[in-house]
């Protein structure tokens, strides 16, 4: 392995990496509200709420990811929809990470117990602050091993944003690899940069979960 | 003659605080509670007892709308029970509610679950809900689990945290939904010990409780319910000594073996 070589291609990997965290970092935040609507949306009793998020999902999870992205990338611009390379990449990997967000949150809601809810009932705390203090600590408490899958998961899937000519890690790796065929060395440096972010990721997701952890075990 | 017999009635005895009139109440097709008539007065302690799945849970929730009645009216402190918000707020401002399974805050200390209430329902500012809420703690007799969290205590002590809970804001009826029967029998006591002590501050109290023993101490009457029937109302003593209906004689052989 040529390690000088890694060294000089290192510079182009990390305008491709900033690429790759800029668009994952936007789709993980947007999938996040998107997820936690959704799962309200599809507990909150409104029939035709609840189908609409049921059938967005079901499509989502149902379809391959990349004829996803090339429909956002080549599909839309024919019914009038046209958005740049980046902006694509973003909507592509956020539409596909909601559908799991919303799943993983829909479980945390179903944690929560019907207990809770009479309990703050007959204390007579409004549903806004039953929500912010009781629902979502404790919903997001039992999603987040789930939800931390996710989020690894769309960086991971960045890469396939490739294949629309975004100019992420991927993208960066193998357009070189096409001038100095140095497949081996490309492959196992953005291997290791990928393990890195996740490394990243799941650490930071340790932290919150032992901070959502606090003593309080049970239900 | 009849007319001054209620008109002394009405002087003697304190206000009714929870009536209800008629009540009917259906899960889906199902009807759980038949023309349920109950009228409890200020002060006044009512103990509800029944075979499983006779509705007693089912009446006291919908004192506090917990759960709709479909027919009848339901007035709790003069403000009768609507669909509208503002009627079942002011309701469950005067009612407080202890669950079987305490259905404690978790991820909140017992303080946090003693202030939360307060602070966002009354506005409360942080520290007086705090010292109301040590206050409460005192008087079920655990100041000193303030800090922890609810599966940091035994079953009777987080029951009491669930009174205290209830008690910080101020209700001036109290419902009890089978408080102790979660309970291993060495905690129970504990538990009826401070429902007890409340009867004596002169606590208006509707239980669903098969303690007998606490019927007989605190209860002014005792209500048997059987398939969504209110069945039988008598003072404690008639009702254990000489029960009229033969469902409330069967029932009771079988709870008090
Ligand atoms: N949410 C619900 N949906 C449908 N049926 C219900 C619901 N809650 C209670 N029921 C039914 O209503 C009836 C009365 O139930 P309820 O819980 O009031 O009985 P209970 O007297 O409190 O019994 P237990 O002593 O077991 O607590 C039962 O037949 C029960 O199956
Ligand atoms: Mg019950």
């Amino acid at each position: 392995m040529d390690f000088t070589y890694i060294l000089d291609a290192l510079p182009d990997l990390m305008s491709g990496l900033k690429m790759t965290l800029m668009v994952s970092g936007l789709a993980i935040i947007l999938s996040c509200l998107i997820g936690a609507l959704g799962a309200a949306l599809r507990t909150s009793g409104f029939k035709p709420a609840e189908y609409a998020v049921r059938g967005y999902v079901e499509f989502i999870r149902g379809t391959p990811y990349l004829v996803q992205i090339f429909f956002i990338f080549y599909g839309l611009p024919s019914l009038g929809l046209r958005f740049s390379v980046f902006w694509s990449g973003v909507i592509a990997l956020t539409v596909w990470a909601s559908a799991f967000q919303i799943e993983n949150f829909r479980a945390g809601l179903a944690a929560v117990g019907r207990g809770m809810n009479d309990a703050s009932a007959s204390l007579g705390l409004h549903r806004w602050h039953h929500a912010l203090f009781v629902v979502l600590p404790l919903a997001a408490r039992a999603a987040l091993p789930s939800s931390m899958n996710t989020l690894v998961a769309t960086v991971k899937n960045s890469a396939y944003l490739q294949a629309i000519g975004l100019v992420e890690l991927t993208f960066v790796a193998v357009d070189r690899i096409a001038y100095d065929f140095r497949a081996i060395e490309m492959f196992f440096t953005i291997c290791v940069i990928y393990l890195l972010c996740v490394f990243a990721l799941s650490g930071l997701g340790h932290l919150v979960e032992q901070r959502l952890n606090r003593p309080f075990a049970g239900r | 003659m009849k007319d001054n017999d209620r008109r002394d009635g009405w002087t003697k005895r304190p206000e009714v605080c929870v009536a209800l009139t008629g009540v009917d109440k259906w899960f889906g097709a199902v009807q759980v509670l038949h023309d349920i008539n109950l009228e409890v007065r200020k002060g006044e302690k009512v103990v509800v007892c029944g075979p499983s799945g006779s509705g007693k849970s089912t009446m006291i929730r919908c004192i506090n709308h917990l759960e709709k009645h479909q027919k009848g009216r339901i007035v709790v402190n003069g403000t009768e029970l609507t669909d509208h918000n503002r009627d079942i707020d002011r309701v469950r401002r005067d009612v407080g509610m202890v669950f079987q399974n305490f259905n404690l805050y978790p991820h909140l200390t017992v303080l946090e679950n003693c202030t939360l209430a307060p602070r966002w329902v009354k506005g409360v500012a942080r520290k007086d809900a705090e010292a109301l809420a040590l206050g409460y703690l005192e008087r079920v007799r655990i100041p000193d689990k303030a800090h922890f969290y609810p599966s940091q205590l035994s079953g009777g002590q987080q029951q009491r945290a669930a009174i205290a809970r209830s008690l910080c804001m101020n209700p001036k009826i109290m419902l009890f939904d089978e408080p102790t029967s979660a309970l291993d029998p060495e905690l129970v006591r504990e538990v009826l010990d401070t429902m007890v002590q409340l009867a004596r501050d002169g606590m208006t109290m509707v239980c669903v409780t098969h303690e007998m023993g606490f019927a007989r101490q605190v209860a002014d009457r005792v209500i048997f319910m059987d398939a969504g029937r209110i069945v039988e109302t008598a003072a404690p003593e008639e009702f254990f000594g000489n029960p009229r209906e033969s469902r409330t004689r069967t029932f009771l052989k079988q709870i008090l073996h």
